[in-house]
This record gives C-alpha cells, sequence and structure tokens, in this order.
C-alpha cells in the first residue's frame, strides 16, 4: 500500500538547516499494524505528516496505491487525503465549537456524502465507539477518553483504508489509552492499515511490527509475534 | 455545507460575545451612516425628476460681462422665451417665471403675507408636470390677475382644494381670481411656490426689452432635438435681438462691447441638473451642490472602511483561536476553497446582522439626519421597494470587504504547523495590522481638524466686524402695507425711548434687494472709465443707523439741498476709479435703462469705509449710495434693555398706520449668521461624522487592546515576578497603541491642512489654520486612544502573575 524510496525532508530556518529525514524507505502491506518509535526530533512526526498528505518530501520517491505523489499539489494531495486518509492526534483535535455529532460529520460533509446518509453513518460508527448518548455534547463537555473516542470515530468514519495515529494515548490515563488501543486494534482486524506513532512500549505491542527511528533514518524493525 | 457554516459561525459569534459585539456594533454604526448618507444622495439625485418631460426641459442662462463685472445669472430677457420658440422648430414649449418677491393676500380680515409667489405664463402646465385638481391646464394662467394655488394653499384660503371660481385680494387693492389648484409642488424641486400668478398681469412681460434680465426662461426640447446644435445658435441669436437694442439705447455696437472685453451669451441648463450644479444669480430658490454629494459619499465610504478594518483586525488577531481549526478541518479534507467559504459566510453573518440593527440605528437617527441636512427623508420600503436590493448588495459588498482578507490569511495557515501550535505569535509584528489602525486614525484626525477648522472659521465671521455694526438692529421686513405713511412711521418710532435712529430702504448689508448698474466717470459714458457696481438708494439715516463709518467726505446731510444728487462710494468702488482725491468729482448715471438720454450727474461727497454686504466668501465689491425713496425694511438701532417690550411698541405703531398687516421683524444679528447656515450645517456634520468615525475607531482599538493584553499575559506574570509596576505594564502596552496614532497624526496633518486650505479659499476673509489645531487634534485623538486602551491594560497589569502564569 505504501512504498517509500529515499525520502528526504530538510528544514531551514535562516542559520540552522535540520535533516528531518533523511533516505528513508519503508514498505507498509495493506492490512499491516504498524509502529513508529524512537527519540524525540528523530524524525517520525515529520514521516507521519508525508505519509498522511499533509506535507510533501524534498526528495524520493512516495508510491501510495502504487500511484506517486510525492509531487502532488494541495489540491490532488488533499482529494487523495480525505477519500482515503484518516487521522488520530495527541491532542484529540476536536473542534469545540461542533457537537460530537457534527465533528464526526465532516469528513462526510466534505467528501459530500448526502445528509441523510450522512446521518446513518455517524450514527454507525459513534454506536460503535459506544459514544452514541455523548451525540449533542460539545467536546469540553466530555472527558479525555470520550474524546478520543470521537476523533477515532471521525477518523474511521469515512471508511479510510489507512490510519494515522499521533501518540493516539499521549494524553490519556492507562485505562482510557488501553481503549483506545483496543479500538485501533479492532478496526485493524476489519482491515484497515494503521500506521501509529507513539513512545509507549506498551502501546507499540498492540502493532505487528516496530519501526524504530533516530536521525531521520529507520535503524531498527521488530515484528511482533 | 452552509448550513454547517452558518451553525459554526453562529457558534463562534455567541462564543466570544465582546469580539462579536465589537464588530457588529461597528459595522451597524457604520452601515447606518452609510445608509443615511445613500438615502440623502439619492434624495438629491432625484430632483426635478418627476416632472414627464425633465430629460427635455433645460433653463435658459445668461452670461454677461459689463464694465468689469460678470453675472452668471438664471434669468434672460423677456422676449428670449417667445422669441426662442419662433425662431426654433425644435423647441416644443417655454414657459417664464417672473420673481414677485412677497404679496399680501387677503384671508378673512387679515393679511396674509405670503413669499412663495412666482408670475408664471400660461404654458407652465405644457413644460412643467403640475397636477391639476381643480381647474383647465389649458386656460389656467392665461387671463391677467389668475392665480393658480397649491391644494395646501387653497385650503388654506377657502377650506377646500375645488377653489375655482374664487377670488382673492392682494395687497388690499387688487382681486384675482383663483383659475387652477395643483397638487403640492413635491419637495424635490428646484423651486418651490405655492402661488402661480399669471405672467399676462405683468407690462413687463410683453416690453420686448433684450437689455433687462428678469425671467427665468425655461423651453422643452421636441424628442430627439439635440440641445448642444441649438446652444450653438445663441450667439448669432445674440446678434439679431440683442445688437440693435444695444445700439439705441447705449450708441454702441456689439463689436464695440466686445473690444472693451464686454459679452453677453446665453447657455441651456438641464433641468435635472440645476439642483446640484447651479448656483447663478437670480436662482428661483437655493440650490444645493454636487460638492456636498461627494463630500458626503467620501465620508460615508470612509467610516464604513472604518468599520470593516475594525472586523479585518480583530479577526486576523485573534486568528490564532483559528489556527487549529483550520488546521483540522485541512486535515480532514477541506481544501482552502471551503474555508474561504466558510469565513465569508462568517463576516456575512454578522454584516446581516449588523444591518439589521443599522435599520433600527437609521429609524432612530433619520429625524436627526434630516435636521442636520435640512431634509425631509423617509425609510419606507413599500414606497422604496428597490431599495432592499441595495441594501443586500451593501451588506455583500460589506461582508466582502470586511471578511475577504482574514478569509485569504486564515484559510492559508498550512495545517501541520498549526496543529503543531507554530502559530502562537499571531499578534505582534502584524504591520498590516497596524497600518489599518493608523488608517483609521488618519481618517478620525482628518474629520477632527476638519471640525476645528470649520467651527474657527465659523467663529471668525461672527467676531468679523464687518464695517457696520449688526448688534442692536431690528428690521421690519415689509414697509410697503405703510404705503406712503412710511415715513410717518419713522418719524413715530424714533419718538420711543429705546429708538435711537431708523432708516426705511430696501437695500441692507444682509439678505436684501440688489441692483447691479454701471456708473461712468466721463460725462460721455466712456465705457472704459465706467465701474459696474451696486447703486442703492437710500435716506439720510442710513449711515448712522446701520453704524458705517465715513473715511472720506461726510454723509448726505439735510443743510446741503444738493444732496439730491450727491454720491457716497465705498473705498473699492474709489480704489476702482482712481481718482486721488475722489470727493467733488463727478460721476454720471443711467436712472432708467428704458431712457438711456436721461444722464444723471452726481457728485460725491464721502467714502463710506467697505462693509460686506454679500456673504464673507466674497470680497467687497464697488457700492455706491444715494439719496432717493425707496422701500422695502425700516431698520431701527434700539438700545434697551427690555426688548421685547421695545418690540410690542414698534408694533403697536406699525399696527396702527397698517392694520391687518403682517408684522415681521428680525434682528440683524440673526440675519448675518443666517447667511452662512451652510456653514454651520457643515460644522454639525463634520462633528457628528468625525464622533461617528472615533467611536468606531476606538472600538476597534478596544477590541485589539484586550486581545493583546489577553496574548501577552504570561509575559505580564513574568515582568510583574521580575518586579514590574502597573505603571510600566500599563505603559508598555498603551506605547504599541500611542506609536500608531502618532504615527497617524503625522500622516493626517498634511492632508488635512490641504483639504481645509482648499476649504477656506471659499472665503474671501478667512480664518487661519494656526498650528494648536493639529496639535489639539492629536493630544484628542491620542488621549482619546489611550483611555480606550486603558481600560484593557490596566486590567491586565493587575492581574495576579501567579495566575497569569497558571493559565500557560
Amino acid at each position: 500500500m505504501i512504498k517509500i524510496r529515499d525520502l528526504e525532508k530538510i528544514y531551514r530556518t535562516e542559520e540552522v538547516e535540520t535533516v528531518a529525514l533523511n533516505k528513508i524507505s519503508i514498505d507498509v502491506k495493506e492490512g499491516e499494524f504498524v509502529a513508529i518509535m524512537g527519540p524525540s526530533g528523530c524524525g517520525k512526526s515529520t514521516l507521519l505528516n508525508i505519509l498522511g498528505l499533509l506535507d510533501d518530501p524534498d526528495n524520493g520517491s512516495f508510491l501510495f496505491n502504487n500511484i506517486e505523489v510525492a509531487h502532488f499539489n494541495e489540491r490532488k494531495r488533499a482529494e487523495l487525503r480525505k477519500h482515503n486518509i484518516g487521522f488520530v492526534f495527541q491532542s484529540f483535535n476536536l473542534i469545540d465549537e461542533l457537537t460530537v455529532f457534527e465533528n464526526v460529520e465532516l469528513p462526510l460533509i466534505y467528501t459530500g456524502v448526502k445528509s441523510g446518509e450522512r446521518k446513518k453513518r455517524v450514527e454507525e460508527v459513534l454506536d460503535k465507539m459506544q459514544i452514541m448518548h455523548r451525540r449533542n455534547h460539545y467536546p469540553q463537555q466530555l472527558s479525555g477518553g470520550q474524546q478520543q473516542r470521537v476523533a477515532v470515530a471521525r477518523a474511521v468514519v469515512n471508511n479510510p483504508k489507512l490510519i494515522l495515529a499521533d501518540e493516539p494515548t499521549g494524553n490519556l490515563d492507562s485505562s482510557n489509552g488501553n481503549e483506545v488501543m483496543t479500538l485501533l486494534t479492532d478496526l485493524n482486524e476489519q482491515g484497515t492499515t494503521i500506521i501509529m506513532v507513539t513512545h509507549s512500549e506498551h502501546d507499540a505491542r498492540y502493532s505487528h511490527r516496530i519501526i524504530r527511528m533516530l536521525d531521520g533514518q529507520t535503524v531498527l524493525e521488530n515484528i511482533m509475534v | 455545507m452552509l448550513k454547517s457554516y452558518l451553525k459554526i459561525a453562529l457558534r463562534k459569534l455567541w462564543k466570544s460575545k465582546g469580539f462579536s459585539a465589537i464588530n457588529i456594533i461597528g459595522l451597524a454604526i457604520g452601515l447606518a451612516t452609510c445608509l443615511l448618507i445613500m438615502l440623502f444622495v439619492l434624495d438629491e439625485l432625484d430632483y426635478d425628476r418627476y416632472h414627464k418631460k425633465a430629460d427635455r426641459i433645460y433653463r435658459v442662462d445668461t452670461d454677461i460681462k459689463f464694465a468689469g463685472n460678470r453675472f452668471i445669472s438664471a434669468v434672460t430677457p423677456d422676449p428670449m422665451g417667445p422669441t426662442l420658440k419662433k425662431d426654433f422648430p425644435q423647441i416644443e414649449q417655454f414657459v417664464r417665471f417672473r420673481s414677485a418677491g412677497g404679496l399680501l393676500l387677503k384671508k378673512d380680515n387679515e393679511n396674509v403675507q405670503e413669499n412663495r409667489v412666482i408670475y408664471a405664463d400660461s404654458t407652465l402646465f405644457d413644460v412643467f408636470t403640475f397636477p391639476m385638481l381643480d381647474g383647465d391646464a389649458k386656460t389656467a394662467l392665461q387671463e391677467p390677475n389668475s392665480l393658480v394655488l397649491t391644494a395646501t394653499t387653497a385650503r388654506k384660503y377657502f377650506n377646500t382644494t375645488q377653489a375655482v371660481g374664487k377670488s382673492i385680494l392682494i395687497d388690499n387693492q387688487h382681486t384675482y381670481k383663483v383659475t387652477g389648484v395643483i397638487k403640492d409642488i413635491p419637495p424635490q424641486s428646484h423651486f418651490n411656490f405655492d402661488i402661480f400668478v399669471s405672467l399676462a398681469t405683468l407690462e413687463e412681460s410683453r416690453r420686448n426689452n433684450w437689455l433687462s434680465n428678469n425671467f427665468n426662461t425655461y423651453v422643452v426640447l421636441k424628442e430627439g432635438a439635440n440641445p448642444k446644435q441649438l446652444e450653438a445658435q445663441f450667439d448669432a441669436l445674440v446678434v439679431k435681438y440683442i445688437g440693435p437694442q444695444v445700439r439705441q439705447f447705449l450708441s454702441a455696437s456689439l463689436d464695440d462691447l466686445k473690444k472693451s472685453g464686454s459679452h453677453v451669451k446665453h447657455s441651456l441648463m438641464p433641468l435635472t441638473s440645476i439642483h446640484l450644479h447651479s448656483d447663478k444669480v437670480a436662482e428661483l430658490g437655493a440650490n444645493s451642490s454636487i460638492q456636498y454629494v461627494y463630500i458626503f459619499s467620501a465620508i460615508a465610504f470612509f467610516i464604513l472602511l472604518i468599520a470593516c478594518v475594525n472586523f479585518m483586525n480583530l479577526s486576523t488577531a485573534r486568528s490564532a483561536n483559528r489556527a487549529r481549526e483550520v488546521g483540522v478541518r485541512k486535515v480532514l479534507g477541506s481544501l482552502k476553497t471551503n474555508l474561504v467559504k466558510q469565513f465569508l459566510t462568517e463576516s456575512m453573518l454578522i454584516s446581516c446582522i449588523a444591518l439589521v440593527l443599522a435599520l433600527l440605528l437609521t429609524f432612530a437617527m433619520l429625524p436627526y439626519f434630516n435636521d442636520l441636512a435640512a431634509k425631509n427623508i423617509t425609510l419606507d420600503f413599500r414606497a422604496t421597494p428597490w431599495l432592499i436590493p441595495i441594501l443586500l448588495l451593501l451588506v455583500l459588498i460589506t461582508g466582502m470587504l470586511a471578511g475577504s482578507y482574514p478569509a485569504f490569511y486564515l484559510s492559508s495557515f498550512k495545517p501541520i504547523q498549526v496543529i503543531k501550535g507554530k502559530l502562537a505569535g499571531g499578534f505582534k509584528r502584524s504591520w498590516l495590522r497596524s497600518s489599518l489602525v493608523v488608517f483609521q486614525f488618519v481618517i478620525s484626525i482628518v474629520l477632527i481638524i476638519a471640525t476645528i477648522v470649520i467651527y474657527k472659521q465659523l467663529h471668525f465671521i461672527q467676531s468679523h466686524k464687518p464695517g457696520f455694526n449688526r448688534d442692536q438692529v431690528a428690521i421690519i421686513h415689509n414697509s410697503s402695507p405703510l404705503g406712503n405713511k412710511a415715513r410717518v412711521f419713522r418719524e413715530e418710532v424714533v419718538k420711543l425711548a429705546g429708538v435711537e435712529n431708523a432708516t426705511i430702504t430696501g437695500y441692507l448689508p444682509t439678505d436684501s434687494w440688489r441692483n447691479d448698474n454701471p456708473v461712468f466717470a466721463d460725462p460721455t459714458l466712456d465705457r472704459k472709465r465706467a465701474v459696474s457696481m451696486q447703486t442703492w438708494d437710500v435716506d439720510h439715516q442710513y449711515i448712522p443707523t446701520l453704524g458705517m463709518e465715513m473715511v472720506a467726505g461726510r454723509n448726505f446731510s439735510k443743510q446741503f439741498p444738493t444732496d439730491s444728487s450727491a454720491i457716497i462710494i465705498n473705498e473699492s468702488a474709489a480704489k476702482m476709479y482712481g481718482f486721488d482725491d475722489p470727493i467733488g468729482k463727478n460721476l454720471y448715471f443711467i436712472r432708467d435703462i428704458n431712457h438711456p438720454e436721461n444722464v444723471s450727474t452726481l457728485h460725491i461727497v464721502g467714502i463710506v469705509k467697505d462693509f460686506n454686504f454679500s456673504s464673507l466668501r466674497q470680497h467687497v465689491s464697488p457700492l455706491a449710495l444715494m439719496l432717493g425713496d425707496n422701500q422695502g425694511n425700516v431698520a431701527l438701532r434700539i438700545k434697551s434693555k427690555d426688548i421685547p417690550h421695545l418690540v410690542s411698541q414698534i408694533e403697536k405703531k406699525y399696527k396702527a398706520i397698517a392694520p391687518g398687516a403682517p408684522f415681521d421683524l428680525t434682528f440683524m444679528d440673526e440675519d448675518f449668521n443666517n447667511q452662512y447656515r451652510t456653514e454651520q450645517r457643515m460644522g454639525a456634520i463634520a462633528i457628528s461624522f468625525s464622533v461617528l468615525a472615533i467611536l468606531i475607531a476606538c472600538l476597534g482599538l478596544f477590541g485589539l487592546a484586550a486581545y493583546a493584553a489577553e496574548q501577552r499575559t504570561k509575559e505580564i506574570g513574568i515582568r510583574k515576578v521580575l518586579g514590574a509596576t502597573v505603571s510600566n505594564i500599563t505603559a508598555m502596552l498603551s506605547k504599541d497603541f500611542l506609536k500608531l496614532v502618532i504615527i497617524a497624526a503625522l500622516i493626517a496633518f498634511p492632508l488635512a491642512w490641504w483639504v481645509m486650505y482648499s476649504w477656506l479659499q471659499d472665503f474671501a476673509y478667512r480664518t487661519h489654520i494656526s498650528w494648536w489645531v493639529f496639535i489639539l487634534a492629536g493630544l484628542l485623538a491620542g488621549g482619546i486612544a489611550i483611555i480606550t486602551v486603558s481600560f484593557q491594560t490596566i486590567k491586565a497589569a493587575f492581574m495576579n502573575p501567579v495566575k497569569s502564569l497558571r493559565t500557560e
């Protein structure tokens, strides 16, 4: 599903040039659950942003479903992104002015799904995330775990092929964290590919494979049994 | 999609009520001002358009240059109308008006002074559209001594609009027959009369005198006729008709006149342009000026712009708050265009809410505005349904103007940056936001300076010594009912304690009659040595009563019987003649243009100090006073502590001689001030608009200051922990804003100086723009800005640092 080769990303400020990704090459197959680990500043977030088509690489090749997307423009990336990729963030990133229902509905609006169909699908996914009873609440009225369940619901409502999770349990206590990891595992078992950046060895153990990064390169890959 | 935009927009509005209120109130005031001014401008542009033939009606104007003076007037000779119709087939019809001054109409046993009276040809209704309620438009004004009344006037005298056939006594001697009643003339007319008297009544209308211009002549061109083509033939008309009479009366040819720099020209003025583009001698009513339309429109635009700037500034200042939302939406697949649409929806929504508020404000402010602009504007959507799309367009423009920059600015955020929180310092160092604040204050300061200068000029006018003493002078405005007993009345009132002197005259330095004639320095009537000047017939008491000063020679005196041929000229006239010692020199004057052979020889007995007899906009022009039996007003110099008692005594004397005549007494200083109504109105308007502009600008500043303080909470906390005092913090936060006001002042000063310098050029007698005007304006703007900002800064400075640090 994902095939990147010799990917480079360099951040330049006036004085400093930081190599975030240094000719990195990774493959992810459809249906995989991959965890990316490494110390702060090793480039894992940059990698995730590029994989999520939020950012473009400076050099190298990125095949997404056998299409070269490395040099797609903003518009084309947005188009590809909204149909194929769901995101889960550490800080949830729910929109405060929208209710739970409306937050989850948002991706469907952007992909042009009809209102009746939207309602059905949002309710379905809220049900699955066991958060249906909170559908008319605003994010601030929910606990952290509930907020992240909404965020996961929002990520999967479009049935994306790929979910990118950036430290999804970073802001949660352990029981809420486990709940979210179980959710992700369930999704993966139903066929969704998941790539997760995490600091937590505990969370990483839910994945099939751990990619360890240092200074913009992969240093080790553990296959989980 | 739109529903989702609207939903989030409403919730955003509700969540940040303070900012929303500032935006909405600011925009509402801006829109209301805009709306008021739009109504004003539309009203001004709509003058005279109700006539069915409005686009084919033209007034014939006259431009005469003679003996060094030039008259551009709205009047023509009496034969102009009939001759044009006879000679030019493209003219469908003409109508002439002749001013009547005031007439006394008998109502029951009282005489009522009617001032809105005019003589008009019977063709009036072929040219203008005045719907007839009673009578026949074709014949109404044909017979001499017939008149047409407006509905209101008819009701006033006869309690009915069916007044045809009734008669009315005028000036206590002539009976006139009512032959028509028309609907009241709409206020949007460049002339407005209550009574039309048939022109056939006047002998003067048939005199065929091409040398005297007293008739306002209007023509209707046939459909498709070209006014330029017609105008091009006017020079030939002058040669054909005026030429022979010039030869006859002035014993010179037109070519001779031309050689000495004189000319007579005629032109056509489109009816619909008169109200805004015509300020000529002998207009049928006071017109407005297109300048006001421009000034008002510009002010409306700028005030709305100031309000829009508030919106832009507050939206972008708060961008950090919105940044995360933008990021999330982009990650979820929103395109930039989706976001632009969303933000524009928000600004449209705000501008819609503001419009509703603006409409309420407009209704509330309309009476004051009407007062200010001397108008009678109404806001009625049933009468003017086309106003609705215009309003919607205004909302659209405002929403776009205010929302476009924030929309494009916010939607251009890179999603990963904002999600990672890299866009925290959204407030500081935004030169664009700073320039917008500067822009707002430039406009405000210019308006403040304009206001101060206008009031300074008004004060100058009021304190200007016009060369006569206008204090304690009472004017009785119609001496005609006194008839030949006017002198008796004068003798009687002078006996009253408190009346020092009295004079009978039609000519006053304030608004009254004027009479311009050439006065020759040479017995051969050589035009090179003629001065065209005001020639006023006055009596012996004129100069002492009005407190004028003699600079040489003496006043008229009964001790000199030869004074019947004496003349007093003013300093300007003396200068024009260039006599070394004018006293005793002779001047030559044709008293009656119809008898040019009778030349009066006048000897100069005195020079009167120049006094202003037209507005201070003009320099004092040459003027001559001669003894003559002239009536019109009685002016009294009074000195009394109990003015009301004195006035009632004078009224008693007046009524004793002229029972039933209306007694109309005013004071000369009021009449004098009334000549500057336009300036007073300009002053009031400038004040109102500067207050509005400052108010809106400060509203924005208030919001920005609140935001700056909020953004710098942590910094303030750290500074306080390190020992900063409340005043340190307040000064630090205020300084940023004060700097902007100072920059604005530096830009505004030269701009305001230039604008107001140009305005003052309209006045021959004017104040100067002193340096303190600028200082005052700068201090005012700066002071108001600091006070506005300090509400926020002091609050921020008093915050407990422990708390403000914990909020991070």
